[in-house]
């Protein structure tokens, strides 16, 4: 079974079913279908190999999911690529994927010349304008024209009957997800098409997601968790109502009662952002049954504040990594007051195991490092195996995050092993700062990272956003961390400002915090 | 409260705007009307940064419900939305 299956089948079985809707647009399952399908016959035209190379620079839309699936009914693989990135990190993954195609959103026309640099590798460039391209490179194409110009394409019935089960899933590479990499150069993360499916299988089925659910997608759909929010959606038949907006969260809610999705899903910013800047606290939601939180630890105090926020539905904390397809645990919503500031248990099929130092099993209730196992875990890094063999190692992804269990196989992460500072003499943990930092009512997000110094070896520093309305200054928060935390523990610099620097998928960019502090610094600052 | 110029507001509202976000490149052309949304020039952390010029510029305290486009998501919306606020 391939991740297109997922479409072919659903398509095959609700055609005139809602599968996507974009401010005012939507398409159905059925045009989806042969819309992906009218793409794909022209990327076959070419003649290229199966498994080259198609990159996909668009943001969330109707579009992308054509060119997405295309891809993979033509046998292509597909590169999403982050549309916040600037043109000459653009440029870089197109050369290192080998891409000899490139989906590109007309709004780009403007870098493109950047974007595509000296690449002579392209056989087509497909937007949904016109837009121009070096004289080097054939003339672009536009999607509309490719899918009216298409000429028979199977039948529903037809592309139905040739679906494999999902245990037959293909192990060739599906897709390459580069995630954004705190340290060198961005890595290929390869996955395949079993790794997509069993991971998406698997989330529908520990979620429970129905034919009636949908989604409210915020999140990119180049990034793994908005990649997961669109295939689980499409697996089980129910639709995602597409909203770029989260820059307006008023707008957002509004679209999310209107659009009455039955689900949310965000990474810790967006509730924090939700939580301080919105009326999300005010809104009845009355139709949104779920929320599901992942990209990272959420505090606590977050996750307390969100729950208060949001009495009637159920929240979802997960976790997982690119590399793992990507879910690896979830907290199932009725364990979420016992078990607050757990991870939760690994989702079906997958196995996780806390590893010490030598690579054996640490008792319960002693910290590790997590291992993950099973059909998710990732093909590798793209033509870079020796970062692929520092953290798959006997088939085990080590993920690079510390964790204990408990006695009932809940897992709660201490820390990212790169996220330890090491501040004169200790390790600390810069997640159980932030989270003390968090329990200030006052405050609104906190980064805490380590920044090079010669006495300390490592010193610790938050940068801290406030609340609307409030007050602080740095020894105040200082003698507040000193009353919940050991005295080395607590932050030897806290400075105040409007908003952290994210990446596009809401993540916390601490490299760029640290250099702003210490510019030759080139130690991690946290993986995101 | 002192009146605000509502001319002078656009002006340091452009200023702002090509320093903070556009890195100081005036050839990235922008009109009154255009979406900063639309033309990809603020992103979510950006619009905290323009509140935060807002209030500390023109006296005004931008509710959470006024987080809205029609309020911040062009230049011409940010000036009716000062002359509303600052009455």
């Amino acid at each position: 079974m391939k991740v297109s299956d997922f479409l072919i089948r659903t398509a095959a079985a609700f055609e005139e079913k809602t599968a996507a809707i974009h401010l005012g647009r939507s398409i159905t399952y059925g045009e989806l279908y042969r819309s992906s399908a009218a793409l794909a016959e022209r990327l076959r035209q070419l003649g290229l190999d199966p498994g080259s190379r198609a990159a996909i620079l668009f943001e969330n839309s109707i579009e992308y999911l054509i060119a997405y699936f295309a891809v993979f009914m033509a046998e292509l693989v597909a590169v999403p690529l982050d549309t916040s990135l600037a043109p000459e990190n653009l440029n870089y993954m197109l050369d290192d994927s080998g891409a000899k195609v490139f989906m590109v959103q007309g709004k780009y026309r403007r870098q493109l010349d950047k974007i595509l640099g000296d690449n002579l590798s392209l056989r087509l460039v497909v937007s949904d304008k016109p837009i121009p391209v070096a004289d080097s490179l054939p003339p672009a194409e536009q999607i509309l024209d490719i899918i009216e110009a298409a000429g028979r394409i199977p039948s529903l019935a037809r592309a139905a009957a040739s679906v494999v089960e999902a245990d037959d899933a293909a192990h060739e590479l599906a897709a390459i997800f580069y995630t954004s990499g705190s340290t060198g150069e961005p890595k290929g993360v390869m996955l395949s098409h079993r790794n997509l499916v069993s991971n998406t299988i698997a989330t529908v089925e520990y979620l429970g997601l129905k034919s009636d659910d949908s989604v409210l997608v915020i999140l990119p759909f180049y990034y793994i968790y908005g990649n997961s929010l669109l295939l689980t959606h499409v697996a089980c038949g129910g639709h995602v109502v597409i909203d770029n907006r989260f820059m307006y969260p008023e707008v957002v809610l509004d679209s999310l009662e209107e659009s009455r999705v039955t689900g949310f899903a965000g990474v810790p910013s967006t509730f924090m952002m939700a939580l301080s800047k919105s009326t999300l606290a005010k809104r009845r939601l009355a139709d949104l049954k779920y929320i599901t939180q992942a990209g990272g630890a959420m505090a606590p105090e977050i996750t307390r504040r969100l729950m208060d926020a949001c009495p009637k539905q159920k929240l979802w904390i997960m976790y997982g990594q690119t590399e793992a397809s990507p879910r690896v645990t979830y907290l199932p919503p009725e364990r979420l007051t016992e078990k607050l500031g757990s991870i939760g248990i690994p989702v079906p099929g997958v196995q996780v195991k806390i590893l010490d130092e030598s690579g054996s099993e640490v008792p319960v209730g002693e910290a590790g490092e997590i291992a993950v196992g099973g059909p998710n875990v990732m093909l590798g890094y793209w033509n870079q195996p020796e970062a692929t063999a520092e953290v798959i190692r006997d088939g085990w992804l080590i993920t690079g995050d510390l964790a204990r269990c408990d006695e009932d196989g809940y897992i709660y992460v201490v820390g990212r092993k790169r996220e330890i500072i090491k501040a004169a003499g200790h390790r600390v943990s810069a997640k159980e700062i932030e989270e003390r930092i968090l329990e200030d009512a006052a405050v609104a997000e906190a980064a805490v990272f380590g920044v090079p110094d010669d006495i300390l070896g490592e010193a610790i520093h938050a940068v801290v956003v406030l609340k609307p309305g409030n007050k602080m200054d740095e020894k105040r928060l200082q003698a507040w961390c000193q009353r919940g935390l050991a005295a080395f523990k607590v932050p030897r610099v806290i400075r105040f400002v409007e908003s952290l620097p994210k990446y596009q998928t809401g993540k916390v960019n601490k490299m760029q915090l640290k250099e702003e502090v210490a510019p030759d610094s080139r130690e991690s600052a946290g993986r995101s | 409260m002192a009146t605000i110029d509502l001319d002078t507001a656009r002006e340091e509202l452009k200023a702002f705007i090509v320093e903070a976000f556009l890195f100081g490149d005036e050839s990235e052309a922008f009109t009154g009307s255009d979406s900063f949304m639309g033309k990809g020039i603020i992103d979510s952390t950006g619009v905290l940064e323009l509140i935060s010029f807002l209030e500390q510029n023109y006296g005004i305290t931008v509710k959470d419900e006024e987080m809205v486009p029609a309020n911040l998501d062009s230049i011409d919306n940010l000036v009716e939305y000062i002359r509303r606020k600052a009455g």
